[in-house]
């Protein structure tokens, strides 16, 4: 129980000490300023397909993007479009008939939360102990505490990055979207940065993790990069090479130690898949986590 | 006699370098003790070893009586100052004392109001808000110093407190450890050795990762045996010194201009020394100071000396 309140404390004053620092202001601002240029760029492509769509149905045409998007779901030109994105059945199944805003936002914060986990966090722990900022701390909590504590409060600051950046997105669309302005799509679109945090977990684990081997804050960081590069190039290469025979057959096993292989889990409606993609990408953030701090564990700082 | 810290035969071995060579050392509890030696000699070392910084290559580390440090059982009892370590540069003073105080178990209250006497107590009473990063380098080191006291730990080791501080800070900060004698388990290295005779009652000397010698500061000093007459030359006549204080042992120190006079107290008293030797010193030389003991410089170089030949 004092274990778990002693990482609450340094979660909460890491987290007030990352949004002190204007670095991790920055990037926060920058990811929220992303969201919102992306959603505003993603509807005047919508706007563009729409007003496309109308001519070939014979509808009339709007000013605003958003107005036909339950027919845009019917145009056999956006079903392909989609279906090359998700490449799982299931997945467009639970998608179709989904508010375009919130497909856009959903692929928005899915594809950058790895790289903001690794610019505003993946350098929090090599900092501290290349300053030496951790010595003043580890003999007051025991190492673990503090590891975990870091995490948590890294974790508590891109949930809050990605609520604001949800919330950006939603005002843009609300704006530029006509009958966006529901509640129901605010609500949507935060769950989508619920499932989208719930992704940011294990990239958080790998970078933090990471973050132990080294001193220096932009080795760190560097190392961060190269771990999610990594995992995309493995994902490519299950979903392109994976084989019947030979080493390309095993593959698809290296899929369970990498984020992105559950991220699939993340996009559909029903609870079982959701929970299980949940615990599996917790878990894997905490073994990831581990593995960073059992090398911290023995080493002198 | 309850120790505070015990260390025996305690080795770091840095690939094939040896930090600590077998260093052997216990702290009696309430002492004020200074670590004195030359730089390399394994001072830090042995503190970060203590404090559970560094993991040791063999040896035993007995805190408390609880044995090697941990922080379930030594949380709060134990603070360190570490060396070459910066503070959180964008976190305020008061904000992070209490934070420290919080991780120590204090409450918030007390967390508080002990960051805040500590941070008043180190001149930084103005200053509680400001971010470390906009503090000069003594102010940081006085908040460095006042986060080892928050809370009233049992043990403090202080790395260098006096480092980086004005001649105004200097002594204020000398003044306020002296004042924690008696009531706390204090270790301060420096190589300022004007400052470790001012303030501690007990002297380590640790030469190549090793205790070259623990003492009382009487002890090392020779308060009780040693008297030190500033002359204003070399006097010519030793024989005659030698004949009028028969139990002493007489040398010169040039570079002091001082006649060192070491007895053995059981034989005889400073006064039956001074009683005896004053006239025939004055005789051949202006004296000007008499003074009981020598200074911890020259025990300290003249113990490099011994341990050399």
């Amino acid at each position: 129980m004092n274990g778990i309140r002693q990482i609450w404390r340094v979660a909460r004053y890491e987290w007030f000490d990352a949004m002190r620092s204007r670095r991790a202001l920055v990037v926060l601002l920058l990811y929220m300023a992303a969201a919102v240029c992306t959603m505003h760029w993603s509807i005047n492509l919508l706007h563009r397909m729409e007003k496309e769509l109308a001519s070939m149905l014979q509808l009339p045409q709007s000013e605003q993007a958003g107005v036909v998007s339950t027919a845009l779901w019917k145009s056999k030109q956006f079903q392909r479009i989609m279906k090359n994105v998700t490449q799982n059945d299931m997945v467009l199944h639970d998608l179709t008939g989904k508010h375009p805003v919130e497909l856009i936002y959903a692929w928005f914060a899915f594809f950058y939360t790895p790289m903001l986990v690794v610019l505003v966090a993946g350098n929090r722990i090599a900092e501290d102990i290349g300053s030496g900022a951790v010595r003043y701390v580890i003999f007051r909590t025991s190492r673990v505490c503090w590891s975990a504590g870091k995490f948590v409060g890294q974790v508590i600051m891109i949930g809050l990055s990605l609520l604001l950046s949800g919330i950006g997105a939603y005002a843009v669309a609300k704006y530029r979207l006509a009958g966006s302005g529901t509640p129901d799509l605010l609500l949507n679109i935060l769950q989508w940065s619920l499932r989208a945090w719930v992704y940011s977990i294990p990239y958080l684990g790998l970078a933090m993790g990471l973050s132990h081997l080294t001193r220096s804050a932009s080795k760190a960081t560097i190392m961060g990069i190269i771990a999610i590069t990594f995992c995309f190039v493995i994902s490519i290469m299950i979903r392109h090479f994976t084989a019947e025979t030979g080493w390309r057959a095993y593959l698809p096993y290296m899929g369970v130690l990498i984020p992105d292989d559950h991220k699939m889990l993340l996009w559909r409606d029903a609870a079982a898949p959701l929970v299980t993609g949940f615990t599996y990408l917790v878990t894997l953030g905490f073994c990831y986590l581990l593995t960073g701090y059992a090398f911290f564990r023995k080493r002198d700082v | 006699m309850f120790h505070a810290i015990e260390t025996k035969d305690l080795v770091k071995r840095y690939g094939s370098r040896r930090a600590l060579d077998g260093l052997t050392l216990s702290v009696p509890r309430f002492a004020l003790m200074g670590l004195v030696g030359a730089n390399g000699a394994g001072k830090t070392t042995w503190m970060m070893s203590v404090a559970g910084f560094l993991h040791i290559t063999s040896g035993s580390v007995n805190l408390l009586n609880e044995g090697p440090f941990n922080p379930a059982a030594h949380c709060g009892r134990v603070t360190i100052l570490p060396q070459d370590s910066e503070l959180p540069l964008e976190s305020r003073p008061q904000e992070l004392l209490t934070h420290y105080g919080l991780l120590q178990g204090l409450t918030r209250q007390a967390a508080a109001d002990s960051a805040a006497a500590m941070l008043k107590e180190v001149h930084l009473g103005d200053r509680i808000a400001s971010p470390i990063r906009a503090l000069s380098h003594g102010m940081r080191k006085r908040v460095m110093i006042a986060q080892c006291f928050i809370g009233h730990p049992e043990v403090v080791l202080l790395d260098e407190p006096l480092s980086g501080l004005d001649p105004r800070e200097v002594a204020h900060m000398r003044a306020f450890i002296t004042r924690r004698r008696g009531q706390q388990t204090i270790l301060i290295s420096s190589h300022n050795l004007h400052d470790i005779e001012v303030m501690c009652d007990h002297i380590a000397f640790i030469e190549k990762g090793r205790t070259a010698r623990v003492a009382t500061l009487e002890e090392v000093i020779g308060k009780d045996s040693t008297l030190v007459y500033r002359v204003a030359g070399e006097p010519a006549d030793y024989a005659a010194l030698s004949a009028a204080a028969p139990d002493a042992n007489l040398s010169f120190d040039p570079e002091a201009s001082a006649l060192v006079c070491r007895y053995d107290p059981r034989r005889c008293t400073a006064e039956d020394i001074n009683r005896s030797l004053l006239p025939a010193l004055l005789a051949q030389s202006d004296v000007s100071t008499v003074t009981r003991g020598g200074d911890l410089e020259s025990a300290y170089l003249k113990n490099i000396t011994d341990s050399q030949s």
